[in-house]
């Protein structure tokens, strides 16, 4: 059975997984701050680590990544869901540090930055998949299939379009390389 | 007895006839404090406490408004007013953490149980209103954002980028 991770799991946990929160009134198996320690588990434990709706609230983000690849096994993915800048739920919660938008991790990829591996880190991993979802309007009009279907759509999206069809959510897979 | 005012984060515009609070001896504070970790009042002090644009500021918003709420007595206003996300303002000041929208004091009021964790304070929202630039005030987009919550969130979600906002400002209850 695959280990998986499920940091930030609230009352919801994933089915099957290992729970990590720092609220106690949660469903988690392991009480712990991010930002306080990082994540309390050996290197190379888990075949996923799954974070919903928290990368955007860390104090470090560069620091935490770091720390989702040294517990997660060489091959195995790193799985985050979080808001789009444009979106409104980006701002509704004051405890949102970073406005995120879908070339946020490129850090972390190797040759990430036009070609290049960028300094700001020694961990790599490698876009593995990424689906993005925008409001329902822009939806029903086929924005969002075109976002998700051309890379070269999603660039002109960004730069362009995104204050106006604006983006909801973000999610990430990463394959984590070692 | 006349009301009993704290302005928190006064500077050199002190709310008349309020107890003034800030770092800067520069200004008009009465009190001198590092007032973001703690408020040097007793439980209960004031019937109104005025935060004018200072939560964008602070490392802790949630700290700061428990803060505030333990200053408060039951049922005393406070008013909190901020830039809006959309605004220029929001963006001029490097010492600006939080980016706020008008409904990012929601976990105040009506939150699910699981978020007493994060805000125990409960501050109940009793007004709401949104500025928006001028432009748009004109063409009665303002009055229909303050007008109806729904239009409200459908701005929020689908215009406030094209027609932007200004200010947020909150009128809360202290409830205890």
């Amino acid at each position: 059975m695959p280990r998986i991770l499920d940091v930030g799991c609230g009352p919801a946990k994933y089915p099957g997984s290992i729970g990590l929160d720092m609220n106690p009134s949660t469903a988690a198996d392991v009480i712990a701050h991010l930002d306080k320690g990082g994540v309390p588990f050996r290197d190379n434990s888990f075949d996923q680590v799954r974070a919903e709706h928290i990368i955007e609230h860390v104090a470090d983000i560069i620091a935490t990544m770091e720390e989702f690849h040294r517990v997660t096994k060489p091959g195995g993915t790193i799985w985050l869901v979080t808001p789009h800048y444009t979106d409104f739920s980006s701002f509704r919660d004051p405890t949102h540090r970073w406005h995120l938008n879908t070339y946020s991790f490129l850090y972390f990829y190797p040759g990430g930055m036009h070609g290049r591996d960028m300094w700001y880190t020694r961990v790599r991993m490698r876009e593995k998949k990424l689906n993005v979802k925008l409001l329902k309007l822009w939806k029903t009009l086929g924005f969002e299939f075109l976002v998700n279907r051309s890379r070269f759509f999603r660039q002109f999206w960004e730069h362009y379009l995104s204050f106006v069809i604006r983006g909801k959510l973000m999610e990430f897979t990463f394959e984590v390389i070692k | 007895m006349p009301p009993r005012i704290l302005d928190i984060g006064c500077g050199r515009k002190k709310y008349p006839g309020s107890i003034g609070i800030d770092l800067s001896p520069a200004g008009q504070a009465d009190v001198l404090c590092d007032w973001t970790r703690t408020l040097p009042f007793r439980d209960g002090s004031f019937d109104e406490v005025r935060l004018i644009h200072i939560i964008e500021e602070v490392d802790n918003i949630f700290r700061m408004l428990g803060e505030v709420h333990r200053v408060a007595r039951p049922g005393a206003r406070v008013i909190i007013v901020t830039p809006h996300y959309t605004d220029h303002a929001s963006y001029c000041s490097p010492a600006h953490r939080w980016h706020l929208s008008s409904f990012s004091l929601w976990f105040f009021s009506d939150r699910p149980a699981e978020y007493d964790y994060y805000a125990p304070a409960n501050l109940r929202e009793r007004r709401v209103h949104v500025e928006l630039l001028q432009l748009w005030r004109l063409l009665g987009f303002q009055f229909l954002v303050n007008h109806s919550r729904r239009f409200r969130r459908f701005w929020e979600y689908y215009l406030s980028f094209v027609v932007r906002g200004k200010t947020v400002e909150w009128e809360l209850e202290a409830v205890k």
